[in-house]
């Protein structure tokens, strides 16, 4: 028996003018990438001026789905870099976007467990919901005789990450998944932990998803990283091959992932660990983009 | 009282076999009976139903502290279960060297009233292994701990028990993963037809409906 093929080990980049002009799409993760917590990472925004400047497409992907699209594109602006709100493509979108692609019924309605982001995109994408911050104030009596009642006509649960979290929301959750008949149970993303801040990491997505997928024991559909669902959402939309695309991300298991599950190039940065103490000239070139990663790797290593 | 074995004491009892070290702590995602039971068998703890009202303010720049000093956190059923809670557990499974992720058990779900189910343990031991992407040590049903715990402590092998449940997941496989007899009762969330389905792959040696059943039913005599 042939023993299973090791994976290739990734390559330093080394010529970035070539991975530049090799694709037509660049997608780039929010945290880590772009920025830390609420700190722009450095040398960015002129890194996106060149690739533009390429005539290159920019696309943002985060599985933080705490914002809808149109708050992260305030984030973007009050870090002062020029990104188009249809540039972006937050896991509260894709939650919206897909239960658009399978027609769930404007008379079901969605409970969320989860924040403001997946609420917008929801209420923009014309759906019902229920839940949401709201419900993180709702205690349980749990008295003899006391019943818990649920919305019948909850079709879908969304989970996603949730600061508010609390076993009221479990339970409806939970009520609504075993309960109703083909209810889904969506998830925006498993990220185990999430930059919330930049000084520590926090218990992300994956905690929420993990606490109703323990009491119901169904497994989640995932819309986020790494599923590929919003990478063949953004390939129709632009009309464009994901071999033409290169997904750029801090993260293995859910930036490297989702790349090589979607068939496009990947290129891991080092800078969700590591802050990065430089920064790139207003002139940069192809070859200062390639050093100021390599120089990345460099500090890595020391 | 000596007949009794809850999860709640399985978890203590389980630190004292590894004999866990009386100045480390153990951070409880759990209710009362967990910390009574710490405190009976004398281990320093953190946690329980006071942190459910504690909440996170993410502002830029706020650092949550962890004691260092947990060795352990124990996961078990809690009503007052919140995201500080799961992110407390979490920085001290993630970053005390060898700190123990042990649940009282996985149930799904569990009878808190008698008019519905309510989500279980399950659902809490879900968030933290979610989290940490690290497997608890169970305590609880199926896991044989309590089992083992319990033929010692009478000095009797596991082929001399019957173990009696309404559940095939926790009730009937501890048994036959005790390796004693297994015996179904129908009384609680086990149907004929649940037990029949061709998607149950957990069989007890015997059923019956409740166990009032044991003064009643004697085969005819011949």
């Amino acid at each position: 028996m042939a023993a299973a093929a090791a994976a290739v080990p990734a390559a330093k980049l080394e010529d970035a003018e070539a991975l530049i002009d090799s694709v037509e799409t660049f997608i780039f993760d929010c945290d880590g990438v772009i920025w830390k917590g609420d700190k722009l990472i450095d040398g960015v925004p002129e890194t996106l001026d060149l690739l533009r400047s390429k005539g290159k497409r920019l696309v943002f992907v985060t599985n933080n789905s705490t914002k809808s699209r149109k708050q992260y594109g305030k984030k973007f602006e009050t870090l002062g870099l020029s990104v188009n709100e249809e540039e972006i493509f937050a896991s509260s979108f894709a939650a919206a976007a897909y239960l658009q692609s399978i027609d769930f019924p404007k008379d079901k309605k969605v409970y969320v467990i989860g924040e403001e982001g997946i609420l917008k995109e929801l209420e923009l994408a014309g759906f019902q919901y229920l839940g949401g911050p709201t419900d993180g104030d709702k205690k349980i009596e749990l008295k003899p005789g006391f019943y818990m009642e649920h919305d019948k006509d909850v079709g879908a649960v969304v989970v996603g990450f949730d600061r508010y979290f609390n076993y009221y929301k479990v339970q409806y959750g939970t009520l609504c998944i075993r309960e109703n008949p083909g209810c889904l149970f969506i998830a925006t993303n498993r990220d185990a932990v999430t930059h919330l801040t930049d000084a520590q990491e926090w218990a992300g997505g994956g905690s929420m998803v993990g606490a109703v997928l323990g009491s119901t024991k169904q497994e989640p559909l995932v819309v986020g990283k790494p599923s590929t669902f919003m990478m063949d959402y953004l390939a129709k939309k632009f009309g464009i091959t994901t071999s033409q695309i290169c997904m750029v991300g801090d993260r293995l298991d859910t930036d490297v992932l989702f790349g090589q599950n979607g068939g496009c190039k990947t290129l891991l940065v080092l800078s969700g660990i590591l802050i990065i103490p430089f920064t790139l000239n207003s002139s940069a070139s192809s070859a200062e983009f390639a050093s100021a990663l390599t120089l990345a790797g460099c500090l890595l290593q020391v | 009282r000596e007949e009794i074995f809850a999860s709640s004491f399985a978890a203590a009892a389980y630190l004292q076999s590894i004999d866990f070290p009386k100045d480390k702590k153990v951070y409880v995602i759990g209710e009362e009976g967990i910390l009574k039971e710490l405190e009976l068998a004398g281990f320093q703890y953190l946690g329980g139903p006071t942190d459910g009202d504690k909440k996170i303010e993410l502002k830029p720049g706020f650092y949550m502290e962890h004691d260092k000093d947990v060795g352990a956190v124990v996961v078990g059923f809690d009503r007052y279960f919140n995201y500080y809670k799961v992110q407390y557990g979490t920085l001290c499974i993630r970053e005390n060297p060898g700190c123990l992720f042990i649940a009282t058990n996985r149930d799904a779900v569990t009878h808190l009233t008698d008019a519905q189910e309510w989500a279980g343990g399950g659902s809490m031991v879900g968030a933290v292994l979610g989290s940490t992407k690290q497997e608890p040590l169970v305590v609880g049903k199926p896991s044989t701990f309590m089992m083992d715990y319990l033929a010692k402590k009478f000095g009797i092998t596991t082929s001399q028990i019957c173990m009696v449940g309404d559940r095939l997941d926790t009730d009937v496989l501890f048994g036959q993963n005790g390796g004693c007899k297994t015996l179904l009762v129908l009384s609680g969330v086990t149907s004929e037809q649940m037990l029949q389905s061709p998607d149950n792959k957990i069989q007890p040696d015997f059923y019956t409906n409740q166990i009032s059943d044991f003064l009643t039913l004697k085969t005819a005599a011949v």
